[in-house]
């Protein structure tokens, strides 16, 4: 049950009052305000920039409000630092886990306070004890004494709550807990976060996924600048109006429309890699989006990446406009008209240090220097046509790339091949980490890079976002296509149909709304 | 249009000269304004040449060191590499090759001991202080063993002429290395290479995907680095009209140190050619001023660790700002 309003003597378990963060140049956090019952999931939403991170650090206790307190059980308690705030029943759960990969789930469930014997000794049985006891509730399959890194993405985000569970935390603040999570992941986690809030705790979500929030949250804070929108009954109201919240606007629907053409640009053919492709075959049209769908870890991204020649094909073909090509390096894609847009934009796409016209020339290099000497104008001119093709925001060209966001990043790579005169272009999940007004341009974008006849393929693990953007969708499972879809048999449930392996139940399809 | 037009001039100066250059330079007006209180004479033009000309062979290996760290590698064999170039130069001219075929000798020893350096790490894939540790080793003992452990001496004058001669009242050797120092900047700032550089370093992953030849722009640092060794060695037998074996002890961690308080950052995809220089000329200028006051070489030592440390406290409390 939400809040009570009945029980006005209740405290709420966490409350923000008139929480502002001032920093030298920008006030981040604008009197915020808003409470979380004990047994509430509570999500908090808004765009990238509009200060759900900064106050998630002021409740972890790594920034100090300029002005405003926290309330916990009705009493202001004093977060100094991240220890102070874990001791006050605080317990975070990164996007990005901070967690250490070579030791052991147990050791990183004491990390930082381990339990000893005398002061002296790690008790690591003790440990191990203790840990299986705290997993045992929520996922009894994860071994405490295996090392951390060789669990998923998602064992790993429930090894998180379980030492949320040993710290006895009465808070729980998730960022982005499901970004690199397969839906039956999700699903998973979803009743380990309801078990959470069924034993008292106050979490808050914060999540771009919009269906995510609404499937487990029952209210919801909404922020734009720096300040509270409104806190909102999520039954009570859609998704769009939710976003306009967000973005303070309207954001039009668009219908996709279709720019294909029936000119064969790439051709694959029995295409397989040493580890996880396996015989694929495909055309890819001018024109054309083509959708590449599946579970993680069916292959997409190492089809990508063969296509691309980061990795070597162990067998088959590529065909650019009829003429066979053999890629070595990432360098004989790019001659050949081929770009990739990661999916870890801060990993494999960008430069942090280096300016957004660096980060944009880095493959065209040549092209500028045509005598040796990279003509600084001429490059000059070009980001800054190719920047605001994208609409780079703000437009600040020698800006070091990691101080724009994730939306703004994603629109330089995407210019770095725009410069490069790349004509086919391979996105990775290219809307992840990334808020709801930036995945508009970006989607406007792929599609008007289609129509102006580049070719395109996008990988994606969000169905609508698959649907919205192909022609046609190619569903991948254990490296192989397993379907084709387009048209009338494009639909959400079709994919998931497909995606999944035969031997799992269908029950788990992503067959959510 | 009109904010980035406007934005231009003030861009483009900060592109030659950035802030980090702007500290390292009130550094090193500091640490002339303390000495020249300190000690008289300091200011004399003879003391400032000679301080040029004390720097001149740190800046050298310098300047290869802040590329091979900008690609975020290091180069610890720099100075054995310049040993082993002295002695085959110095012995082939002691045989009466002509002078010019002895330096180019030395310079193909430079380079073809940075291109060792440089296929280890970029093609066998092993870390760049291992593999220079396990060359700097190896470059003394080839140099040792092939003198034998004994000086090379007996240089022919001529050779000697050219680096103790001087040009417009500057020694040769430091308008060699301002030379060096300019191309070093026009590589790093407007040649693709340069950006391949700092792309490699500040990202290798996001380099490659991007098509930036990895391989290629590692081993050329190396080479780079080698290369200036062997100038830095001929400059050095040039002066003295001898090469020893065990010339260039710890010249690594000289250049090193240069690199780093110029704003070079040991993680790779950041470094100056500007601030090497100063931070050269800061190492320099304090060496001589200590030496001036006749302070012991202990204290010049301590000086040195506490200016290093000092230039990295700096860098951290301001870290983020231009």
């Amino acid at each position: 049950m939400p809040a009570t309003l009945e029980n006005q003597s209740m405290s709420p378990r966490l409350q923000f009052d008139g929480i502002s963060k001032l920093f030298p140049a920008v006030r981040a956090l604008n009197e915020v305000s808003f409470s979380v019952g004990a047994g509430e999931i509570h999500g908090l939403l808004g765009e990238n920039g509009a200060g759900k991170s900064t106050l998630l650090r002021i409740l972890s206790g790594v920034f100090r409000p300029t002005s405003g307190s926290v309330l916990i059980d009705g009493k202001p308690v004093t977060l100094a630092n991240p220890v102070a705030a874990r001791a006050a029943g605080v317990a975070m759960i990164h996007q990005e886990l901070q967690q250490v990969p070579r030791l052991s789930v147990a050791q990183n469930m004491f990390l930082g306070h381990p339990l000893t014997r005398g002061g002296l000794f790690v008790a690591r049985r003790e440990q191990e004890r203790r840990a299986a006891e705290a997993l045992a509730a929520i996922d009894p399959s994860i071994d405490p004494a295996a090392p951390l890194g060789t669990l998923k993405v998602a064992q790993r985000q429930i090894v998180e709550i379980a030492r949320a569970l040993l710290d006895r935390a009465r808070i729980v603040a998730m960022d982005e807990p499901t970004s690199s999570l397969t839906p039956s992941e999700f699903e998973r986690l979803a009743e380990v976060i309801k078990g959470l809030a069924r034993d008292g705790v106050a979490v808050v979500y914060v999540s771009h996924k919009l269906d995510e929030v609404f499937g487990i949250c029952q209210r919801a804070t909404i922020m734009r600048d720096g300040a509270v929108v409104d806190s909102v009954d999520l039954k009570s109201l859609s998704e769009k109006a939710v976003v306009a919240m967000m973005v303070g606007r309207e954001l039009a629907q668009e219908q996709h429309s279709s720019h294909a053409t029936s000119e064969v640009m790439l051709s694959v053919r029995g295409l397989a890699s040493a580890t996880k492709v396996r015989d694929v075959s495909f055309d890819l049209h001018r024109g054309e989006v083509l959708g590449i769908a599946g579970l993680v870890g069916s292959g997409r991204t190492e089809l990508l990446r063969l296509l691309a020649g980061a990795d070597r094909a162990t067998a088959g073909t590529i065909a650019i406009d009829g003429k066979a090509r053999r890629f070595s390096s990432p360098r004989d894609a790019i001659a050949a008209g081929i770009g990739l847009v990661p999916e870890e934009r801060k990993r494999e796409g960008i430069v942090p240090l280096r300016s957004i016209t660096s980060n944009m020339a880095l493959a065209s290099m040549g092209v500028f220097a045509p005598r040796g000497v990279i003509d600084h104008r001429r490059l000059k001119q070009v980001a800054a046509d190719k920047m605001k093709r994208v609409n780079l925001r703000p437009f600040l060209l020698d800006r070091p790339i990691r101080l724009f966001s994730g939306g703004n990043q994603q629109k330089a790579i995407i210019g770095r091949w725009l410069a490069a005169g790349t004509r086919i272009l391979l996105f990775d999940e290219p809307t992840r980490g990334i808020d709801v007004g930036a995945k508009a341009e970006i989607y406007h974008l792929i599609e008007e890079l289609a129509a102006e006849g580049h070719a395109v393929v996008v990988v994606s693990s969000e169905l609508p976002e698959v649907i919205r953007l192909a022609d046609r969708v190619l569903v991948m499972r254990d490296g192989a296509i397993a379907a084709e879809l387009d048209g009338a048999d494009l639909s959400e449930q079709a994919i998931a149909a497909h995606a999944i392996p035969q031997t799992q139940k269908p029950a788990t399809a992503p067959a959510r709304q | 249009m009109s904010d980035t037009t406007l934005m231009q001039p003030r861009t483009e100066f900060l592109r030659g000269f950035s802030m980090r250059d702007a500290g390292t330079l009130i550094g090193l007006v500091v640490i002339l304004a303390v000495f020249g209180m300190l000690v008289p004479g300091f200011f004399a033009e003879r003391n400032l040449i000679n301080i040029l000309q004390q720097s001149s062979i740190n800046a050298c290996l310098a300047l290869g060191m802040t590329l091979v760290i900008i690609s975020g590698g290091i180069d610890l064999s720099v100075g054995p590499t310049a040993a082993l170039s002295a002695v085959i130069s110095a012995s082939m001219m002691v045989a009466g090759v002509p002078f010019p075929l002895a330096i180019a000798a030395g310079f193909a020893i430079g380079l073809l001991c940075g291109l060792v350096n440089g296929v280890l790490v970029a093609y066998v894939g092993l870390q760049p202080f291992i593999v220079t540790l396990g060359t700097l080793s190896t470059y003394r003992a080839l140099a040792l063993i092939y003198t034998g452990g004994n000086p090379v001496l007996g240089l022919p004058a001529s050779f000697r002429a050219i680096f103790n001669g001087s040009l417009f009242g500057l020694p040769l050797a430091v308008i060699i290395v301002t030379c060096v120092a300019v191309v070093a900047w026009i590589v790093l700032k407007k040649t693709p290479f340069g950006e391949y550089l700092l792309a490699v370093g500040g990202n290798e992953e996001a380099a490659y995907i991007a098509g930036v030849p990895i391989a290629r722009t590692k081993i050329a640092a190396y080479m780079i680095s080698g290369l200036l060794a062997a100038l830095a060695a001929q400059i050095l037998i040039g002066r003295l009209g001898a090469a020893e074996p065990i010339l260039g002890n710890l010249w690594e961690l000289d250049a090193i140190a240069a690199a780093a308080i110029g704003g070079a950052s040991l993680m790779g995809g950041k470094g100056s050619v500007v601030g090497t220089i100063l931070g050269a000329v800061i190492l320099g200028a304090m060496r001589n001023g200590l030496t001036l006051m006749n302070v012991q070489s202990f204290y010049q030592l301590l000086a040195t660790g506490l200016i290093i440390l000092a230039a990295m406290l700096i860098d951290r409390v301001t870290r983020g700002r231009g």
